[in-house]
């Protein structure tokens, strides 16, 4: 496993893949306490002109952060993260998640981070801040 | 309907303590093994602290974007206080017609005042009756 000292600016990140499911949506709600209909009721969804039933933003933005956790393991912590939810992601949807180093300092790596769906699509983008331990 | 005037509106102060069994539990929900640390968006659970007037799940409401900075990590075990305040709100037209974005706020502070962790929501709602 090579060391986070080690990254250099523009090396990309390793990648997490992950594919939502209602179950997984209503667990989050329930852990959450975010029971939105738009995360639960396909009709209400459809209602309100999503389409139907999205995932919620901060379940994908958890798995963004639990793929920067996976990389960084114990050699640092996220001491910034910051999103923007740029499509919905519903269940069953590929989401890529990546990155590269935008910056780095003596103990701090500046990451530029994005997930993208099976169509290509960017779902989130955002920066997110490790402090080396 | 949420305007200008609920700038600077916010909550009451929440006593928090960071539970195991409710880290565990949501660490569960997202999918990644428990290792005793607090996942960096757990605190985008503190939804309680009412803020008057201000309804969350209003029809349509959706998440624009999440800023989360931690002045240091946290913990199970520790004890925080935190407030919820609405930032801005404001008003920008898409090509789907008017849509108003409301920046929330939350702030969590461990119990000697010192700031932990600084979280800002913002939320995207369609103008009802708005047009292009």
């Amino acid at each position: 496993m090579k060391s986070l000292c080690n990254y250099q600016i523009t090396e990309r990140l390793p990648i997490r893949e992950w594919v939502p499911n209602n179950v997984q949506i209503r667990q989050y709600a329930e852990a959450s306490g975010d029971f939105n209909p738009i995360h639960l009721d396909d009709n209400y969804a459809r209602q309100v002109g999503l389409g139907g039933m999205i995932a919620h933003g901060m379940l994908t933005m958890a798995q963004m952060a639990a793929m920067l956790s996976e990389w960084i393991r114990k050699e640092g912590r996220i001491i910034k993260l910051d999103v923007r939810f740029v499509q919905v992601v519903r269940q069953g949807d590929k989401i890529t998640f990546g990155g590269s180093i935008r910056a780095r300092s003596e103990n701090i790596i500046v990451c530029d981070i994005e997930a993208t769906n099976d169509k290509e699509e960017i779902v989130l983008g955002g920066v997110a801040h490790i402090m080396q331990k | 309907m949420i305007g200008k005037e609920f700038i600077g509106r916010e909550s009451e102060s929440v006593v928090l303590k960071i539970r195991l069994e409710e880290v565990r539990r949501f660490a569960e929900a997202i999918g990644i093994p428990f290792d005793g640390e607090v996942p960096v968006t757990y605190v985008g659970t503190l939804l309680q602290g009412n803020i008057p007037g201000f309804e969350l799940t209003t029809p349509g409401m959706i998440h624009g974007e999440q800023k989360i900075s931690y002045e240091r990590s946290l913990s199970v075990g520790d004890s925080l206080t935190y407030k919820r305040c609405i930032k801005d709100v404001y008003e920008r037209t898409s090509k789907l017609g008017k849509i108003r974005f409301v920046v929330l706020e939350t702030s969590g502070y461990d119990l000697a005042g010192e700031l932990v962790f600084s979280s800002s929501s913002t939320l995207i709602t369609p103008v009802k009756g708005a047009t292009n």
